[in-house]
């Protein structure tokens, strides 16, 4: 074993016990729920259309997602453009 | 010149004649011209649809009075667990009709144009008192009834039952009401499970003091809107074509390459029925102030079933006032609808393995209904003293589905204390571990 996974490894302690704090935070105050109305509301939606076109290619990145990923995020406005 | 001081001269003799104010006004809804003579663009400004599309206002209740159609008294209340009106005299029951047949709240949603306001979600007007006065048919005594908090009030001199049921400009009456469904002793149950599953690190005076009896059933307002959208997204994706490794040992890191993609998604939709709260404290959702989100989370009601307004319904329990117009709630409404467009075109974009960054977004309200309802919500609330005025800490039950949600006030030495012993724990293991592995 070498000297840099052991550092890594004495991260667990204070690490643990964040998680556990906010866990438990959570569990009991439930600051974290809201209705969940993308889901729970009825939506009729035509079918989706659109087009995707290359633009770039990516080389040689230690990220594992694009920078700024907001697919799942639906309540992160983004710019808002008029028609 | 004139001088600017001087009044312009008053008209030799008093105005009269067609288009004065001696003349008699039209009925409404008529026109001094044909509008089928009148060029095309000012036709249709003409001929557009007025404001209030939806008049759910109901006329044989207006003096107050809710009679039951069987023997006439004013003694009408919910049978609880069921939609219907019992009259507590005569026993004889009726059910109330429900809006969504009434006035057609359920249909051509795709066909929406433009904003169409039923009539109890008019705008407020300001100066409307809250407090009103009915003179009693029974004896002509005056009751007078707060409507911030309640709709109903018995005159004191002949037991004769008011409600609320002319829909003043105060915003107190909605068009709807979703009448309870959920009992008291049900939702104290539900209640006492919820907190009993809390109780290691809950606050100790909230469990001293903790009557789960004491929940009280508000009528809490919201507007229920449908809406017809057009909405488009535009950002960048990423698809990964290549995953590789450089180095050895310690230094061996992981590489990725990627094709990057301009993504546009447009989609059309409707929905039916979203609920937002048209009261301003409740619909503000800061969880660092407050517990508003609690009762947001235990929507959403079911709407379909609600029934025209009738004050009988709120007997016993108390309400509060909406004090929203819909303009003021357009921007939640829109804010809403762009993240039901997100949800829907997530699915399109899949295949984009690295992610999606939305840059820009386009929403495009066609038309929206606006009918204002009052839900049921059993309320039990605690008050923890603190900086700021404290926090108020609601546990909320849903009055028809039973969804239970909570807020529960921790004591923070005792989260703490658990946290850091568990900490430790697993630091010690942990320092075992590399003691033993070195």
């Amino acid at each position: 074993m070498s000297d840099d996974s052991g550092l890594w490894l004495l991260a667990a302690g204070p690490v643990g016990a964040t998680a556990l704090y906010w866990m438990l935070y959570r569990y009991y105050r439930n600051t974290d729920k809201s209705h969940a109305f993308e889901h729970e509301t009825t939506v009729e939606a035509k079918p989706v259309t659109g087009s995707d076109s290359k633009v770039d290619t990516v080389i040689g990145t230690q990220e594992t997602r694009i920078g700024g990923d907001n697919v799942h995020a639906y309540r992160a406005r983004v710019k808002r453009v008029d028609q | 010149m004139s001088d600017p001081k001087v009044p312009p001269p008053l008209p030799a003799a008093s105005v009269s004649g067609p288009g004065s104010p001696r003349d008699v006004p039209p009925l409404p809804g008529q026109f001094p011209i044909d509008p089928a003579t009148l060029p095309e663009p000012i036709r249709d400004e003409l001929q557009a649809p007025d404001p209030v599309a939806l008049d759910t206002a109901a006329a044989e209740l207006k003096d107050g009075l809710n009679r039951c159609p069987k023997c006439g008294s004013t003694d009408v209340r919910l049978k609880l667990g069921s939609d219907v009106l019992v009259c507590q005299y005569c026993r004889h029951e009726w059910h109330g009709e429900r809006v969504e047949e009434a006035f057609g709240l359920g249909v051509g949603i795709d066909q929406l144009r433009g904003t169409v306001i039923a009539s109890g979600a008019r705008d407020i007007d300001a100066g409307a008192a809250s407090l009103m006065s009915f003179k009693c048919t029974g004896c002509g005594a005056e009751v007078t009834v707060n409507t911030e908090s309640t709709m109903t009030a018995r005159c004191h001199w002949c037991r004769h039952v008011f409600g609320v049921n002319e829909q003043v400009a105060n915003g107190a009456v909605p068009d709807a009401v979703l009448p309870f469904h959920i009992k008291k002793e049900d939702a104290v149950a539900r209640i006492r499970q919820f907190v009993d599953k809390r109780r290691m690190f809950a606050l100790k005076a909230f469990k001293e003091q903790f009557t789960p009896e004491n929940v009280v059933g508000v009528y809490l307002p919201y507007m229920i809107v449908d809406s017809n959208v057009s909405a488009s997204v535009a950002g960048k994706g990423e698809i990964k074509t290549r995953e590789y490794t450089r180095g050895t040992g310690d230094k061996k890191k992981t590489y990725y390459d990627a094709d990057v993609y301009r993504v546009e998604r447009q989609v059309d939709f409707t929905v039916d029925d979203l609920t937002l709260e048209s009261s301003a404290d409740r619909g503000n959702l800061d969880t660092r102030v407050n517990t508003n989100n609690i009762i947001n989370t235990i929507l959403p009601f079911d709407t379909k079933n609600a029934l025209k307004w009738n004050a009988s319904y709120l007997l016993g329990f108390s309400s509060e006032k909406r004090n929203l117009d819909v303009e003021k709630m357009r921007p939640r409404l829109e804010d809403q609808l762009l993240s039901i467009a997100r949800a829907q075109v997530e699915n399109s974009v899949r295949r984009y393995d690295r992610g999606v960054r939305w840059e820009q977004e386009q929403l495009d309200v066609h038309g929206s209904r606006w009918v204002s309802m009052y839900l049921p919500v059993w309320l039990y609330s605690y008050h923890q003293p603190g900086r700021d005025g404290g926090m108020l800490h609601y546990i909320a039950v849903n009055g028809r589905t039973g969804e239970t949600m909570g807020s529960v006030p921790v004591q923070q030495w005792k989260l703490l204390l658990a946290a850091l012993a568990t900490g430790s724990i697993i630091e010690t293991l942990v320092l075992w571990f590399l003691v033993v592995a070195s």
